[in-house]
């Protein structure tokens, strides 16, 4: 083993015919692709019918008050931003294709980043438009009835209070750890290839 | 029978190989070799030759490899059997898993760069792979053999 010649001889020893043949790859593929990135299209759709029931709503039902169709609006800009980060990040998933690993690193690095983005600016501008937007377009419907108005308001904060300051500050300190790992590797990495 | 069956059964074997070399664990690696021909089924009538096939197909691998790092740390080595480091004359697949240890003891791009070596890639083409030029590959495969000679002689395999 002194010599790169003995070396591609015992590398060429591997024994790849545990390998799925090229018709069980093709079923692999099949199924494989209608589960990964399922979860992000479905927010993508979830989130445009969402749009679409929102528009059709505005549009069918007769609001009288100004604050129901803003808070509409506010509501639609919320699923709109949403729609569009997650169409943002759908693109690490293709950009494999064809660029080699050193400009592949400085993209795990730029996704890195536009995570952090996410999770410090986007989502708190989803949550508030999202809130603000449902708590005036509640507003028309209930304001008569001080009850519902009250209990439908109240839930609401609670349960976005529960979310906003229990639920993602722990989401979020579990993300950053893994992402200042990240950091860390992929500056190794990059270093190895100066 | 279709392109993508060509290119599978051509290269299929190929990137387990270096995805063996780089993660040192047969699951993983196949893996691995499922992820690259997804991405390479998905992006077949995109690909307008731009460069070499094999060029094409082994950045998508080595990404697959480098992304890797996004879910998981540093790949760990396998452990050999403890009595491996004692024996000199061994099997071949004693010579194999000592090689796929030694080559897992290596930096990231260091595992990349020496599998495509071992598996033949002219070093123009690795260093379209891993986007360095061709005298820098020359230097790092030359180190890269160095350092594996020393791993070797630490195991008692260089006499």
């Amino acid at each position: 083993m002194d010599n790169l010649d003995d070396l591609k001889a015992i590398w060429h020893t591997a024994k790849t015919d545990s390998l799925p043949t090229s018709g069980e790859m093709l079923q692999m593929i099949k199924k494989f692709r209608r589960q990964r990135l399922r979860n992000k299209w479905q927010v993508i759709i979830t989130s445009c019918l969402l749009i679409l029931l929102m528009v059709v709503i505005l549009c069918v039902l007769p609001f009288k008050m100004l604050t129901s169709y803003i808070g509409g609006a506010l509501f639609i800009t919320a699923m709109v931003t949403l729609v569009a980060t997650t169409v943002k990040s759908l693109r690490r998933f293709y950009r494999l294709d064809n660029c080699s690993n050193l400009e592949f690193v400085a993209f795990i690095e730029q996704t890195r980043q536009n995570q952090i983005f996410y999770y410090k600016k986007t989502m708190v501008a989803i949550v508030l438009l999202c809130s603000i937007g449902w708590l005036l377009y509640m507003y028309e419907p209930t304001y008569k009835y001080p009850l519902w108005f009250i209990g439908t308001h109240t839930a609401f904060i609670i349960y976005m209070a529960v979310m906003w300051f229990v639920v993602r500050p722990r989401s979020f300190k579990k993300d950053e750890d893994k992402l200042n790992a990240l950091k860390q590797r992929l500056q190794d990495i990059s270093n190895q290839l100066k | 029978m279709t392109h993508f069956e060509d290119l599978y059964n051509r290269y299929a074997p190929q990137i387990f190989r270096v995805c063996l070399g780089y993660t040192n664990d047969a699951d993983q690696a196949k893996d691995l070799v499922q992820e690259t021909f997804i991405s390479v089924w998905k992006n077949l009538e995109g690909f307008r030759n731009q460069s070499q096939v094999s060029t094409w197909i082994f950045r998508i691998a080595t990404n697959h490899c480098l992304r890797a790092i996004e879910v998981a740390k540093r790949m760990p080595a396998a452990e050999l059997p403890f009595e491996l480091a004692e024996t000199v004359e061994e099997s071949p697949e004693e010579k194999l898993a000592l090689l796929y240890r030694c080559i897992a003891e290596l930096e990231e791009t260091e595992r990349i760069i020496i599998s495509l070596e071992l598996e033949g890639l002219p070093q123009a083409q690795i260093a379209e792979v891993v986007g360095l030029n061709s005298g820098n590959v020359r230097v790092k495969v030359h180190r890269i053999k160095d350092k594996l000679a020393q791993k070797f002689k630490a195991y008692g395999q260089f006499r």
